[in-house]
């Protein structure tokens, strides 16, 4: 593989009482647009932070564009963190081009690339105003400017389609297409599998602080072979119950109510599930041997709920 | 480096930008010149003759002088045209005295009434053995004005038992007078011409002074940590800049605009001290008055010790107070976890009164190598009474020394605690945060 963009090398962190990341090994090629998913407490944040030299990992190492990671290359990083904040009272554009500052811009071309961006977003008018006078989606938009704002070759986003309404959602989404088609790497986090499905070139995925998997999502789907059953109930969907949940035939079970995804136990064929559903007096308007989902995937692999919340933002170091 | 300066610069413009520091730079020295000038303003503008009546129900001729003293009192000792203090009337009791008393107290604070008075002044037989003269008036509540009544009557009795025993007024008085100690400042061998009293209040001054911008600018970089934590910005500057970097940027940016507002309010004191007399002209006010006020004059020296201890002194207690910003997420746990920090500032504070009476006290010499003091002390001590230089950078040396460790471990509690949500840290969690690599 060419140089990765980013690699991290048996990357432990722990903090007092628990270990956020284990023995986390990954290589981020250039280009393209990677996901890194999991539940809330996974560890993701704090694989971020030491990404962009928030923290410091405390065993293995990690590097980014080939050299040791540090804030040396901050200027060449793009990061939009998952809690989101700006100084409300300042002006929009003096905000921005302070931000530009930070990663090592001068005040002119942070200005000119402010105003081109604010421009791009519907924005130019809001540039005097003070970042409080601006509605929440506006303020996101901000921020996101401030994440691009130096024409970073490596955009790191923490969850950042979460709290977006469907408009912005949509805007942000395809700049983040849109700088993958120009040749830069974005890495995002997010513990929404469909959204990673929908945009993700590769993924990674990680649970308890470990990783579960990695790859491109064409060879992780592939992985998993076509052992996957989609369902849609018509009736008789609490019949059903037994035979999902029969060992012999389910190895795992991504259930959605009135539609649910099966991957089929080791030995267990499409037709013995379908049989044990009809036979039990299930109505079904869709059995169809799928291509797994992330969602699927994930479940299957880390077991059937998501780990249980861990406070990960309230003691970064404690 | 570069973004070090970002970061001051933010911290600057968009202090300096703000309503509260336009309002209290300016009306800082606003207030400090109508205090200044209160006094002055007040004396001259003062003018009302006040009415008094002397009800007198002694026998002789005691009432007779005093009423005829009280009406030579007059204001302004210095003007061309004198003008008389009270407009006084001269009533015989005639064994009426309670009646009369009562009449007159009737006529006392009326307003508008041109037989309207101000007060009686009593004399009566015991007057001249007991020294008791009654005064009922409106005016009893203003000391300065009781003491001058006072003054003005003394003599006046005094002067009468030395005739009712055949001494020499004049003769008793001259023997009599007290010694008067005229005070001299000396510092680096050299008379200054200044009076003590001048160089206390300077040196009053400059403490409070430290004192209040020390809270003021300290409070600000602790308000503005906590702010940018609870804003949620600190983790994106965290990844361009080091803690340490941000920590520095904040402080130098909150202290360059103390240095600003101080430099000017300090300026306004220097104009406002040396042209003293055109200022009081311009608000009309006799210039004889102000002239003698115990106001000293700031030297350049002075204000260049000042201000380089308040720079000292504002980088040790500002990153104590970042740190103390870092570890809290609400104004109401700031509030308590500051208390360390607010009471050594108090210490110093107070401890200025003990070096008022002792400059140079070993006390005071002591305190002087302290890093939490010396800001308050060495300033003070200068205004008293000038000190070696090798004392001076000394002491600065050891506030240096005192900042090095304070920032040492403020950047370490910082770094983690600008990144810390949820409980505050206990004593042996912030221990932990110092000790981390």
């Amino acid at each position: 593989m060419p140089d990765a963009v980013i690699r991290l090398d048996h990357v432990t962190k722990r903090f007092s009482g628990h270990t956020a990341v284990n023995d986390f090994s990954l290589e981020v090629p250039g280009g393209g647009i990677f996901g890194l998913l999991g539940p809330n407490g996974a560890g993701k944040t704090t694989t971020i932070r030491m990404i962009t030299s928030i923290l410091l990992p405390d065993e293995g190492t990690i590097s980014l564009f080939g050299q040791p990671a540090g804030r040396s290359l901050s200027n060449r990083v793009g990061f939009l963190p998952e809690e989101r904040g700006l100084y409300p009272r300042m002006p929009v554009l003096e905000h921005l081009i302070f931000l530009g500052e930070t990663k090592g811009l001068s005040r002119a071309a942070a200005r000119k690339r402010a105003t081109h961006w604010l421009g791009r977003l519907g924005l130019a008018e809001w540039g005097n105003r003070k970042v409080q006078d601006l509605s929440k989606g506006m303020q996101q938009k901000v921020q996101f400017i401030g994440t691009l704002l130096h024409d970073p070759e490596l955009v790191i986003l923490d969850e950042p389609f979460s709290g977006l309404d469907p408009v912005n959602s949509q805007t942000m989404k395809q700049i983040v297409i849109d700088l993958a088609r120009d040749g830069r790497t974005v890495v995002f986090s997010t513990h929404i599998m469909e959204q990673a499905e929908r945009m993700c070139d590769r993924v990674a995925i990680i649970a308890r602080g470990e990783k579960v998997l990695d790859g491109a999502l064409a060879d992780v789907k592939r992985q998993d072979g076509k052992r996957h059953v989609a369902l849609v109930f018509t009736h008789g969907r609490d019949h059903a119950v037994p035979v999902l949940l029969d060992r012999a035939l389910v190895a795992s079970l991504s259930d959605s109510g009135a539609s649910a995804e099966v991957e089929l136990a080791a030995g267990a064929e499409p037709d013995q599930l379908l049989r044990a559903l009809v036979t039990a007096g299930v109505g079904l308007s869709r059995f169809e041997v799928v291509e797994p989902s992330l969602e699927s995937i994930f479940i299957s692999r880390v077991g059937g709920t998501a780990t249980p919340e861990e406070p990960e933002t309230e003691a970064a170091y404690a | 480096m570069r973004k070090v300066l970002a970061v001051i610069r933010r911290e600057f413009v968009s202090r300096v930008r703000t309503r509260a520091f336009l309002i209290s730079t300016i009306g800082g020295p606003l207030i400090m010149g109508f205090f200044f000038m209160l006094p002055a303003i007040l004396a001259g503008r003062d003018t009302r003759v006040r009415h008094l009546v002397v009800l007198d129900a002694a026998s002789g001729e005691l009432g007779q002088r005093i009423a005829e003293r009280l009406s030579r009192e007059v204001r302004d000792t210095s003007a061309a045209v004198p003008q008389p203090r009270y407009r006084v009337e001269y009533v015989s009791a005639g064994g009426r005295t309670d009646q009369l008393r009562d009449s007159l107290v009737a006529l006392t604070g009326l307003k508008n009434r041109s037989d309207a008075l101000d007060g009686i002044v009593l004399v009566t037989d015991s007057t001249l053995e007991s020294g008791t003269v009654e005064y009922l008036g409106t005016d009893v509540g203003s000391p300065t004005d009781m003491a001058r009544l006072s003054r003005t009557l003394t003599p006046v009795v005094q002067v009468t038992r030395l005739t009712l025993h055949q001494v020499d007024p004049a003769l008793a008085f001259s023997a009599t007078r007290a010694v008067d100690l005229k005070t001299q400042r000396i510092s680096e061998g050299k008379l200054t011409g200044q009076s003590g009293e001048a160089s206390f209040l300077l040196a009053y001054i400059m403490g409070f002074l430290l004192y209040i911008a020390l809270l003021l600018y300290g409070v600000q970089v602790m308000n503005s940590v906590l702010e940018e934590k609870t804003n949620r910005i600190m983790e994106v500057l965290v990844s361009s800049l080091s803690p340490f970097e941000l920590m520095l940027g904040k402080i130098l940016g909150v202290g360059a605009v103390g240095l600003v507002q101080l430099g000017i309010w300090a300026g306004t004191a220097m104009v406002l001290t040396t042209y003293r007399v055109q200022a009081a002209a311009l608000l009309g006010v006799p210039a004889a008055s102000v002239a003698s006020l115990p106001i000293p004059a700031v030297t350049p020296a002075m204000l260049a010790v000042f201000l380089t201890f308040f720079i000292l002194g504002f980088l040790l207690y500002s990153a104590a107070y970042a740190a103390v910003g870092s570890m809290c997420n609400s104004h109401q746990e700031v509030q308590q976890a500051q208390m360390p920090i607010t009471l050594f500032i108090g210490l110093g504070f107070i401890t200025m009164f003990s070096l008022l009476g002792d400059p140079n006290g070993s006390l005071a010499q002591l305190l002087s190598y302290l890093p939490p003091f010396a800001p308050f002390v060495i300033p003070v001590r200068y205004s008293m009474n000038p000190l070696a230089l090798t004392e001076i950078l000394l002491a600065a040396l050891s506030v240096i020394a005192g900042i090095v460790i304070v920032t040492w471990i403020a950047a370490r509690i910082y770094r983690v605690g600008i990144l810390s949500y949820g409980k505050k840290p206990s004593f042996r969690e912030l221990a932990r945060w110092v000790r981390a690599a």
